[in-house]
């Protein structure tokens, strides 16, 4: 802090007329030091930015703070306001204004910089040297921009507003064309109060825990397995045998869903069987089927995602180190050793990232229980039903029970602890923390 | 000693193909009973005996392209062929620059970054479904297929990962090498990491193939008109009585997953000449 | 530095919401004073010149092909003003509230009462100027009424009958007992008695499935909650207070809605445990049509659906196309529900009967607050709504019409139906957005109540009528508390 202050007042001290403009009038230090290009950049930012300021900007982030003051009526001719999308184009103006203010200071900084190169006499870089940087030292600047700002938009910007809409009272009765307000933490005080609320948490938290652990490591080890089966020396044919799992790949996750709804049913074949043959139906996902009906997403959860664990394993595993398996050969080592020694610690270091991934698309795996068993409410469940996973429960409550900001808080608190978690075992992970070690 | 060995190895040999056996029924099974009951002359799955339908004709697939007032598949089809190709196109350019980039390159940002997408990902994602829409009706991208292809590849470089995790694994002795012969480091990226890399193109281009193949969520979010579905979409607007036309849609809809995969299936497995490169 | 930055935020936050909580109230107050016609201001009666409306209908509607014949129709007659009909093309089930604010909805939507009077709350449709519309003293108060609300103390009407849904009993002619007119007739009304009592469906599905054990009486999946309620509304159950209105009270447990309970859990003893799922109804097309079953209930829209099946069996049997289709026209009979043992109990022979229940619904078209044409639209759907149309419509599609004019042209079951609307046999659908909390906890309690039947008899969870009572109470519990916990 006092570091940067030093700086701005050594600024203030020594900066020239024409940098000093730049804080006025972007791009105006590097005309004078002779950058025309990245002058004209500038310039015409900021000339952009008024514009949109003027536009809609200004009016945007104002809206943020208010959410809409006039109330909309059809039935009247009124338009009003639509407070959700003055949110999140308030949301959108606010990141517009950050980056802005990015740039801003890049300006200044810049034009400062060049004014300590002409005044210490180091030769200035020509805007050709410095797009040539862009394909060389800087090559991460311009690979990563448009990547981020695609995330920027479509993944952080309806996250930020989830989250802000945590501290309104969006839903319910108060959707467009009502207005909606902020309420600060009433959403959240309202979920601490309520003995409902906790012992559904705590028992969904629980089992979908334990279904995240236990279906990763299913698939992880199924996927790696049926990888090192076929990637056997003895196996002939090995596209053949791929193609199977490949099958069942290529066909749509709901459709798969569905059908295996459809057979584990009562009317579904595998009862008309059980029937056929003498026994009495069972109800393998219903009511009662606690148990059977988490085995049975387990399982077909494991049949979906296999396939493309097999298919990334198999990818790693072509690019082994083969020489060291022969070293390990030579030196007497059994395939099991070979195994433990060395396909082990290369796959886990190469798919530590994948297990991970695996693991957050598990713990939020809407689809499983949503396809296979939805629809219920369980007793000692606050709208919920047993084999749902926290994201099936806040469907529940958003959307079927229209508490989106209710939704919102819970799902912010599920993330936050989720959240913490991964990102410990993620920090603490060998293919984070050493990344060279199979350089 | 020598035949004890022998006779292990046939032994494992032929437990091998039993559990190939074992594997391949149990990912094949429900794919046949798909297939078949798509066949099925009766159009309904009630009427079958068991797993499979009792007799088979080809109607249904005649129907699937030839009635299309109510559904277009043909129509569905192509627009999911656009979307997919699209975003699998831009998705895997921008997955592989960012994995690379994140792999390769040592900048301030780095870590922050990484664990950024790692929290983000945590999200759960339908509850910022709103957000989406309200984004692409103010961008007036609502009944646009490319505002779907836009928003599957700006999500998938999230997913970079997997594949940093490979490029982790090539050596980085090969960059400085180059590096020392003079090449830059979008030279480096091009002629060297790129070919390196084709097994995981190849994956990474097959799943951000298929995720907007069969994704339903999104495109029914923001395509309203249904000569604008995507199969996936399509198929769920169904009326429930059409089981086989159902099912022969979903046949029809995993094809060219299989045929992509047949086509790549080589340069995944044997990208990488086994050890060549290492030594 | 940052902090007082953040603190200066926070009041400017505060201060702004304040502003917008006193206009809010200001602008509502406002509006509250303007409207006092029926009818949007907008019908000024001036018809739009060359626009293109798009209307929503339901699939069905569509694929028999009498939406194309309506908007032909009306194109024709319309041609001279450039007005022109097209399918709008979406989703029938869309979400206007969700999408018509930004202009991607339909002009004119069909879809039943409760939806249209959602749409309603939020003013996403315009009020209908109904009282001068040709239709309006053909069509039944209570028709008219789900689609009033009232606002401000003036009643709007959003919405224009056009036909009613209630639940109807299928069954089939040719599987009834080839003597019955002797023994199953004991009113000698003409009438088989097993579709006129709910006892005697009873009796004789028990009789069916002992004589052969693939083959079942009446069957239904229990878990639909559209079905199973009526039972609960027979014995004197309601949804919510206040006529639908009041949804602090809910009255699933009320009077005495356990008999009902008991009646379903008794009829479901003599299905099989597919009434559990939902498999029941999605299969009872192609099982009553191939006679494994012997009568369901479904909503009179689906009547094609059946009859389709049926041919399709007949054809199976080696009949001609034309053979088969006379012979299921004559052999499928759709009409209203049994009537229900006052006793609750199906087995104790007692003849003292109560009339059937069953929750129903009105579909009708209504106006998207959205569109660019509002008196296009109305004259679009006064054409859609005149006696010609709702007669086509009644014939292509058979559904129950709400006009009575052509309910009585018609005859048969539309007639029936309208007689239960005005009997007050169909309770309809709320209107108030709470009614989509209700139907979760209602399913799970039919799943357990159906599930009840075929559990191990130490293990059963409804004995007696006391139990089924409990169980009712809770499931209304449970949906008070979806409703109020998190207000």
């Amino acid at each position: 802090m006092k570091n940067t202050m030093e700086k701005i007042k050594d600024f203030f001290r020594n900066a020239t007329a024409p940098v000093k403009l730049s804080m006025l009038l972007m791009g105006a230090g590097h005309f004078r030091y002779g950058c025309f290009g990245k002058g004209l950049i500038y310039l015409g930012i900021e000339i952009a930015m008024i514009l949109y300021l003027i536009r809609r900007g200004f009016n945007d982030i104002l809206g943020f703070f208010t959410l809409g003051t006039v109330h909309a009526d059809a039935w009247a001719g009124v338009e009003g306001d639509n407070s959700v999308v003055m949110l999140i184009m308030g949301i959108f103006a606010w990141i517009v204004v950050a980056s802005f203010l990015y740039l801003y200071v890049q300006n200044i900084k810049g034009a400062y910089y060049m004014q300590y190169c002409s005044e210490h006499g180091i030769p200035k870089k020509t805007i050709k040297q410095e797009l040539a940087d862009l394909l060389d030292r800087k090559f991460y600047v311009l690979v990563l921009s448009l990547p981020v700002i695609g995330v920027c938009i479509f993944n952080v910007l309806p996250i930020i507003f989830m989250i802000l809409i945590a501290f309104t009272n969006y839903g319910g009765s108060v959707v467009p064309p009502e207005l909606v307000d902020w309420v600060g933490f009433d959403n959240f005080k309202k979920l601490m109060v309520l003995s409902k609320f906790g012992p559904t948490f705590v028992k969904i938290l629980g089992w979908n825990l334990l279904w995240a652990v236990l279906s990763t490591t299913l698939n992880y080890f199924a996927g790696l397995g049926l990888a090192l089966l076929l990637n056997k020396e003895c196996v002939r044919g090995k596209a053949f045998w791929r193609a199977f799992p490949i099958l069942a790949y290529a066909i749509p996750g709901f459709i798969t869903l569905l059908a295996f709804k459809f057979m584990f049913s009562y009317g579904g074949p595998i009862n008309q069987m059980i029937v056929g043959n003498g026994g009495v139906a069972i109800g393998f996902l219903d009511l009662d089927a606690k148990w059977s009906a988490r085995l049975i997403g387990l399982l077909v959860n494991c049949w979906i995602s296999v396939p493309s664990i097999m298919l990334l394993a198999t990818g790693h595993l072509s690019n082994r180190d083969m020489s060291l398996y022969e070293a390990a050969k030579i030196d007497g080592a059994g395939p099991m050793a070979q195994f433990w020694k060395l396909t082990m610690p290369f796959m886990l270091f190469a798919t530590m990232p994948v297990l991970l991934g695996q693991f957050i698309g598990n713990f939020n795996n809407f689809g499983i229980f949503y396809f296979l068993r939805g629809g219920l409410y369980m007793d000692g469940y606050f709208l919920a039903s047993d084999t749902d996973l926290l994201i099936n429960w806040l469907y529940n409550l958003s959307i079927d029970n229209n508490y989106y900001c209710i939704g919102a808080a819970i799902s912010l608190i599920i993330f936050l602890i989720t959240s913490v978690i991964s990102l410990i075992v993620y920090v603490k992970s060998p293919s984070y923390r050493e990344e060279d070690t199979f350089q | 000693m020598m035949k004890s060995k022998k006779f292990t190895k046939h032994l494992d040999t032929g437990m091998t193909y039993v559990i190939l056996l074992l594997v391949a029924f149990v990912f094949f099974f429900p794919c046949l009973w798909l297939i078949l009951a798509s066949l099925s002359k009766s159009g309904s799955i009630y009427s079958f005996d068991g797993f499979f339908p009792k007799s088979f004709s080809m109607d249904t697939f005649k129907k699937l392209f030839t009635d299309t007032t109510m559904y277009n598949y043909p129509r569905w089809f192509r627009n999911t062929l656009f979307v997919a190709t699209g975003s699998c196109l831009l998705g895997t350019f921008l997955t592989i620059l960012t994995a690379y980039t994140m792999s390769r390159f040592e900048f301030r940002m780095r870590k922050p970054m990484m664990k950024a997408t790692m929290v983000l990902g945590m999200f759960p994602s339908f509850m910022g479904m709103t957000a989406v829409y309200l984004l692409m009706t103010q961008f007036g991208l609502i009944n646009q297929l490319w505002g779907l292809v836009l928003i599957y590849a700006a999500g998938a470089p999230m997913g970079y990962l997997t594949q940093k995790g490979f490029f982790d694994t090539i050596p980085k002795a090969i960059d400085e090498a180059a590096k020392i012969d003079g090449a830059t480091n979008f030279q480096i990226f091009t002629k060297i990491n790129l070919p390196l890399a084709k097994p995981m193109i190849v994956y990474t281009a097959l799943t951000s193939f298929t995720w907007p193949w069969s994704d339903f969520i999104l495109p029914k979010l923001l395509l309203k008109e249904k000569d604008l579905y995507t199969v996936a979409v399509g198929l769920m607007s169904l009326d429930e009585t059409e089981f086989a036309r159902f099912a022969a849609g979903s046949v029809f809809i995993a094809l060219p997953i299989v045929i992509l995969y047949f086509c790549l299936v080589k340069n995944m497995v044997n990208g990488i000449a086994a050890g060549a490169v290492k030594g | 530095m940052r902090k007082k930055l953040v603190a200066m935020m926070l009041l400017a936050c505060t201060v702004f919401t304040a502003t917008a909580c006193g206009n809010a109230s200001d602008s509502a107050s406002a509006s509250e004073s303007h409207s006092s016609t029926t009818g949007s201001a907008l019908f000024t009666g001036e018809l739009e010149k060359n626009v293109t409306i798009q209307v929503l209908e339901n699939d069905t509607a569509i694929s028999e092909g009498y939406f194309q014949e309506l908007i032909d129709a009306f194109n024709e007659a319309y041609k001279d003003q450039g007005i022109q009909a097209v399918d709008a093309n979406m989703d029938q089930y869309l979400d206007l509230a969700n999408d018509g604010p930004y202009g991607y909805g339909p002009d004119v939507l069909y879809q039943a009462n409760d939806v249209i009077m959602q749409y309603a709350e939020g003013k996403h449709i315009l009020p209908l100027p109904a009282e001068d519309l040709d239709c309006y003293d053909q069509i039944p108060e209570s028709a008219w009424e789900a689609y009033q609300t009232e606002v401000d103390g003036t009643t709007y009407t959003c919405g224009v009958p056009v036909n009613v849904q209630a639940p109807m009993l299928y069954y089939r002619k040719d599987l009834l007992p080839e003597d019955w007119e002797t023994t199953w007739d004991e009113d000698s009304n003409g009438v088989p008695d097993m579709v006129e009592s709910w006892s005697k469906m009873y009796e004789y599905s028990a009789l069916r499935h002992t004589e052969d054990s693939s083959k079942y009486g009446y069957m239904k999946s229990l878990n639909d909650m559209y079905f199973s309620s009526g039972f609960l509304f027979s014995y004197g159950a309601y949804i919510f207070g206040e006529n639908n209105t009041d949804p602090s009270d809910i009255g699933f447990a009320a009077g005495e809605a356990e008999k009902g309970a008991q009646v379903l859990s008794q009829l479901a003893s003599v299905m099989n445990e597919d009434c559990i799922d939902d498999t029941i109804t999605t299969n009872a097309y192609s099982k009553l049509g191939d006679g494994t079953y012997f009568a369901t209930i479904s909503t009179p829209d689906v009547y094609t659906t059946f009859l389709e099946e049926l041919e399709k069996s007949y054809e199976e049997q080696g009949m001609t196309e034309d053979e088969a289709e006379t012979l299921a026209e004559e052999n499928l009979v759709m009409t209203s529900l049994p009537a229900l043992p006052a006793s609750g109990d199906l087995t104790d022979g007692t003849t003292e009967t109560v009339d059937s229940m069953s929750m129903g619904g009105v579909n009708g078209y209504a106006i998207s607050s959205y569109t660019e044409a509002p008196n296009a639209c109305l004259e679009f759907v006064k054409f859609a709504t005149s006696y010609d149309m709702i007669k086509t419509r009644a014939e292509m599609l058979g559904i129950a019409p709400a006009r009575e004019d052509v309910a009585e042209e018609v005859g048969g079951t539309s007639k029936q139906i309208y007689e239960n609307l005005d009997k007050g046999n169909i309770i309809l659908m709320p209107s108030i957005t709470e009614v989509s909390q209700i139907w979760t906890p209602g399913q799970t309690f039919f799943i357990d109540l159906a599930k009840d039947a075929y559990r191990p008899e130490a293990e059963k969870k409804y004995t007696d009528l006391a139990s089924l009572k409990e169980g009712l109470t809770d499931m209304s519990n449970q949906i008070h508390e979806a409703i109020t916990t998190l207000q």
